[in-house]
């Protein structure tokens, strides 16, 4: 995962830190290069700081020092509809809207084209609802589309927050901790159909994860942190093929 | 001495020494009380019906004061709510919102009528005024500290794609706050319901101004046919309140 040469790269970070109220550092001078199309799983402890990577990686946190670019383009002086076209954030609980169906919840990746007063009345174009019972469809919930969130299961919540996101349509997807909370069969067969949406819609995942056989499946690179740092000798795709990371975690 | 014996024991005290500066302990004065409280029942009793077409006109005129006052309030508490939520706009907005909200609370329901009275002149358009300014500054203060309470994950969530304020207000801070915006709507609607019933006495229409009549000229058996009929509307109101919470609040099946 470290930078090569001219290739493209999806997400650049250097020399990251960052804590939090003038704490103790939470990021230690993280620096990483995460090329296109090759999913990328952070593992680690549990506060070991892969949220904050997360966060901050997505612009959704400043660091303290250090850069990050999003396709070369710096994520903190982007616009927020800007850096939406190229970046798209899934929390730890999903933030969903429990309120609203699961395509309601869907078509909002789209708010961020969508200038036009009619969606304050929840009117959206054709197309884009169109789009949005595709991605359910992909994610094999086509069916519960008009259920309130609420009513979903946890694995069909999962399903509904990644078609949030496929509508969207950002070149990179950071989701924290996603299907954790999952049966392994089920989390399987999700991170599976993220993988084929991913290929489709040219997407690169970024994900914390803490099951190995998860990482396994779904990752082309792993990222190790410890106490705010990269674990040195784990960033890159061998790992995962090693029984290593296992003791370190 | 622990805490939980000093809390427990300081506050009796205070309520002792309350109840005896208020004249609680006055046996003389409450045995008075009490005997006039029986004489007051048996004058009201039984009360005097033939009074109901001119007391259900009066009370269809706190109803629709109420009403009215309830959704203009609401309207227009939504708005300010929303400058008042800090998440969605700089610190200085949102004080000056909170401000305004506080500002209109402070003045009780009975002396914004005056005011409106002073304004509009005597009758119920003053009273539909003095509500909604009431219930303006209420649920404002309400809502704005609901929709601060809103996941911060969702909105970070919904953030990320790019939606602007306005669609964070539609698509998250009302949905996930229907519930709470539905139940202190009602709360408010009950609660005016009651409170438009004095607001005669100041001359802002509805059945406050029957009762003081009544009030004035001793004629208690009338009043207790007031008091009935208040007490019908109310209950008719808690009924309703229960069956739009279970028809439209969202609950997990």
């Amino acid at each position: 995962m470290t930078r090569n040469g001219n290739q493209p790269v999806a997400v650049q970070a250097n020399q990251i830190w960052f804590s939090y109220r003038n704490h103790d550092w939470v990021l230690k001078n993280i620096s990483l290069s995460i090329p296109p199309g090759k999913h990328t799983v952070i593992m680690g402890p549990s506060g070991s700081g892969k949220t904050t990577l997360l966060r901050v990686l997505a612009g959704i946190t400043k660091p303290g020092k250090g850069h990050v670019s999003v396709f070369g383009q710096s994520t903190y002086e982007l616009e927020p509809r800007e850096l939406s076209s190229l970046v798209g954030y899934i929390p730890q609980q999903l933030g969903l809207v429990r309120n609203l169906t699961a395509l309601e919840n869907v078509l909002m990746g789209s708010l961020g084209r969508l200038f036009h007063a009619k969606t304050l009345l929840g009117l959206f174009p054709r197309a884009e609802s169109e789009r949005a019972r595709e991605a359910l469809d992909m994610m094999g919930i086509a069916h519960k589309a008009a259920e309130p969130v609420f009513c979903l299961s946890g694995g069909e919540r999962q399903r509904v927050a990644i078609a949030r996101t496929l509508l969207q349509h950002p070149r990179v997807v950071l989701a924290d901790e996603f299907a954790s909370d999952l049966d392994l069969a089920l989390a399987s067969e999700i991170l599976a159909r993220i993988r084929r949406a991913a290929e489709r819609e040219n997407i690169t995942f970024i994900m914390n994860m803490h099951r190995i056989g998860l990482a396994r499946q779904f990752g082309d690179n792993v990222l190790a942190l410890s106490n705010g740092a990269i674990v040195p000798g784990f960033i890159g795709n061998e790992i995962l093929e090693t029984e290593a990371i296992e003791a370190t975690l | 001495m622990r805490s939980t014996t000093l809390v427990p024991l300081t506050i009796s005290i205070f309520l002792l020494a309350a109840l005896a500066h208020l004249g609680f302990f006055d046996g003389q004065r409450l045995a008075r009380g009490f005997r006039n409280l029986g004489i007051l029942g048996s004058e009201m009793i039984p009360p005097d019906m033939e009074i109901l077409p001119t007391a259900g006109a009066a009370l269809w005129e706190t109803v629709e004061m109420s009403f009215a006052g309830t959704l203009l309030g609401f309207l227009a508490a939504l708005p300010l709510s929303i400058f008042g939520t800090r998440r969605l706009f700089s610190l200085w907005v949102a004080h000056i919102a909170r401000f305004v909200a506080a500002g209109i609370r402070t003045i009780p329901v009975l002396l914004w009528a005056i005011v409106f009275v002073i304004l509009f002149g005597l009758g119920p358009l003053a009273g539909t005024f003095g509500i909604a300014a009431y219930t303006v500054g209420y649920l404002a203060k309400i809502y704005a500290d609901l929709f601060e309470g809103t996941d911060p994950e969702i909105l970070e969530a919904v953030g990320s794609t790019g939606a602007s304020r306005l669609q964070l207000v539609r698509f998250v801070f009302l949905p996930e706050g229907a519930n709470a915006i539905l139940t202190q709507l009602l709360f408010m609607l009950e609660y005016n319901i009651r409170a438009s019933s004095i607001l005669g006495f100041v001359g802002a229409g509805g059945l406050g101004f029957v009762m003081q009549v009544y009030l004035q000229t001793l004629e208690y058996r009338r009043l207790a046919s007031i008091l009935l009929l208040i007490l019908v509307v109310v209950l008719a109101m808690d009924s309703f309140s229960a069956w739009v919470r279970k028809r439209f609040l969202l609950t997990a099946q």
